[in-house]
């Protein structure tokens, strides 16, 4: 260590240095580890890691909580019943559940990395500069409507609209797609699978317009200068020099989206219809983890079994959304969130 | 050089001398183009939201009133007092507890920590910012509700809400203090003055504003929150009878009252009209957001142009 040389990085103690001819680092003492400012330092060296210890306390409960061997691979088989009278022949399977996550999340997310992307692009390349101020600004806001917001209008609105109008049409025109045939009392109510995709996308969008606008804006101005004053048009700047530069951007704005998306509950519950079974097309009434563990907490209270299950529902949830989440911030490291509104 | 048939738009390239032929025109109309195609996208997404205002205005404002804010849901009528101050009890208490704690931990993070402990207290922190609401719900329901033995309380949903909104206010306090200017830093502390006098002093004005928005946006989020809050704070359509019994608030009166029958139309009414009051206080700490973070940047261009 010492023959290279090397200055210790900012703030770690430097080597100790030996016998050796090398002279010691300029500017730093090696410290006393007994000193007033080390024990201090010791002592208060958690405080920065305050939200990371919720965090970590949030693990801890659920997992004590957590009675998964009272479940086995079962749990995630398709037969979800928890029946009160007689507990021994309940079943706890969230098949349906996961397919239901999987399904909105999915849906939500292909559209909502569409439109996004397609706004995070005009507002850094096309659209002039007062307009594109307004318009982030404008972006941002939309993420701060809270979901339960969402839902009611979803639920109020956007249902009987789906039910009567645009559901019947979809099903009519698009019915030689998979998915789209129906039956028009499964669109009764207008409240399902697509009702659910359609709000998790708004509801997504903020998020991951902000990743991507942000990645897009990072890029240092002159490589987009320099290749504006050879000639290219703004389109081949974006395809030849921004989007390269800012792709690795593109799968983690979709991993922190799943992330969001799959968690959402409030809004969802409000308008997928909440039904435990297969879906059938994308107008069929469905569950996700999320809204299973919303709905069924009344009844948690009076069947132990059930809580215990919905706490392993918790746990896998938390489990995807970490995954997700850390993969996903590899690239929106540190620092770069601070600014990125209130999506996540 | 031949004449620039069939360019006629193209103003610049004439002036410039160059002779734009088909190819250029087609790059150039292409170009053009896709700056008119792609903002569309802002129609899909801002025609929803702007029905949304719309709607929501058109059904809660004109039923809303004074008494509507004064007085409390009574039977399938009223108005909307006991939840108005119930959320702001709650994210009162949240953001005093959020705010400090993240403040503290932010601003540590920022001056104090090692790169690499830096380093891990973000990640764990934006990791914080990922994990779902209902997840810190059922969290804060084992842990400040079953395991204390004690039932649904004011206070054990403002903890778990402060949870919810703390890595925002830590985020934002670590970027406030580590982007203020490296000169002012070494200026101070080259002065000779402790870290600790350099963060009051000189740290602390110049990220201020910043921190400010920060506990401005945590406190929007906090207010719209209701999976956190579900579990925790219960709900009672009265007043909370102090800080430990259930408390009634904005978002949980909306879940709870969306989908009654008609013939409670009023309590329907109502819901709208928290969701109105909901969208209205999230605007307004948004647009308080953004006017502070405008007179930062003001402030900044003030101090070191």
């Amino acid at each position: 260590m010492e023959d290279q040389g090397t200055r210790p990085a900012l703030g770690e103690e430097p080597p100790v240095v030996g016998s050796g001819n090398a002279p010691a680092p300029p500017g730093r003492v090696p410290p006393n580890p007994f000193s007033r400012r080390s024990i201090l330092r010791a002592l208060t060296s958690p405080v920065g890691w305050i939200p990371g210890i919720f965090l970590a306390s949030i693990v801890v409960v659920l997992m004590l909580s957590s009675h998964f061997q009272n479940f086995g691979l079962g749990f995630f088989g398709p037969v979800w019943n928890p029946n009160p009278t007689d507990p021994s022949v309940a079943t706890y399977g969230i098949l349906y559940f996961v397919i239901g996550s999987a399904l909105t999340a999915g849906f939500a997310l292909v559209l909502a990395m569409l439109l996004s992307l397609a706004i995070a692009i005009s507002l850094v390349v096309f659209l002039p500069s007062p307009a594109s101020r307004i318009l982030t600004s404008l972006t941002d806001l939309l993420a701060g409507i809270p979901s339960v917001v969402y839902g009611i209008w979803g639920y109020v609105i956007l249902a009987p609209y789906f039910s009567k109008q645009l559901d019947p049409a979809l099903s009519h025109y698009l019915g030689w797609l998979p998915g789209f045939a129906a039956s028009p009392t499964e669109y009764a109510g207008g409240t399902g699978l697509l009702l659910a995709i359609f709000i998790l996308t708004i509801m997504v969008v903020p998020l991951t317009t902000a990743l991507l606008r942000e990645s897009l804006r990072a890029i240092p101005r002159e490589q987009v200068e320099s290749g504006l004053a050879l000639g290219a048009t703004r389109w081949e700047v974006l395809r030849r020099v921004q989007l390269p530069w800012a792709r690795r951007s593109i799968p983690s704005a979709v991993l922190l989206g799943f992330g969001r998306a799959v968690g959402e509950t409030v809004a969802v519950f409000m308008v997928i219809g909440n039904e435990v079974k297969l879906p059938t097309s994308l107008f069929s009434g469905s569950s996700t983890m999320a809204t299973l563990l919303v709905g069924q907490f009344d009844s948690a209270f009076e069947y132990p079994d059930l809580l215990h299950a919905l706490v392993e529902v918790a746990l896998l949830l938390l489990a995807i959304s970490l995954v997700v989440n850390l993969l996903g911030l590899r690239y929106f490291g540190s620092g770069r969130m601070a600014h990125v509104g209130a999506g996540a | 050089m031949t004449a620039a048939a069939g360019a006629g738009d193209l103003s610049v390239d004439i002036e410039l001398g160059l002779v734009p032929d088909r190819r250029v025109h087609r790059r150039v109309a292409w170009d053009r183009w896709l700056g008119r195609l792609l903002p569309l996208a802002f129609v899909a997404v801002l025609f929803p939201i702007i029905d949304l205002l719309y709607w929501i205005g058109s059904e809660a404002l004109p039923t809303l009133s004074w008494t509507t804010l004064t007085t409390n849901p009574v039977g399938f009528g009223g108005g909307l007092y006991a939840p108005l101050t119930g959320t702001v009890y709650l994210v009162g208490i949240a953001t005093a507890i959020a705010g400090t704690l993240g403040i503290v931990a932010g601003a540590y993070t920022a001056e104090f920590a090692s790169p690499r402990a830096a380093l891990i207290g973000r990640l764990l922190a934006n990791l914080l910012t990922g994990t779902p609401a209902i997840v810190v719900g059922y969290f804060g329901y084992f842990a400040l509700v079953l395991y204390t033995h004690s039932t649904f309380t004011l206070w054990a949903g403002a903890i778990t809400l402060s949870i919810f909104m703390l890595p925002y206010v830590y985020r934002v306090t670590d970027a406030a203090f580590g982007s203020v200017p490296p000169s002012q830093r070494e200026a101070s502390l080259g002065a000779g003055s402790t870290r600790g006098q350099y963060l009051r002093r000189v740290a602390l004005p110049i990220a201020f504003p910043q921190v400010l928005s920060g506990l401005f946006l945590a406190m929007a989020i906090g207010a719209g929150e209701t999976a956190p809050l579900l579990f925790t704070a219960g709900w009672s359509i009265t007043p909370a009878q102090g800080l430990s019994s259930p408390t009634s608030y904005l978002s949980g009166f909306i879940w709870n009252y969306f989908d009654q029958p008609s013939n409670l139309g009023h309590l329907v009414i109502l819901s709208f009209q928290a969701a109105f009051l909901l969208i209205v206080g999230v605007l307004v700490l948004n647009v308080a957001v953004q006017l502070v973070a405008e007179r930062y940047r003001r402030r900044l261009r003030g101090f070191f142009a």
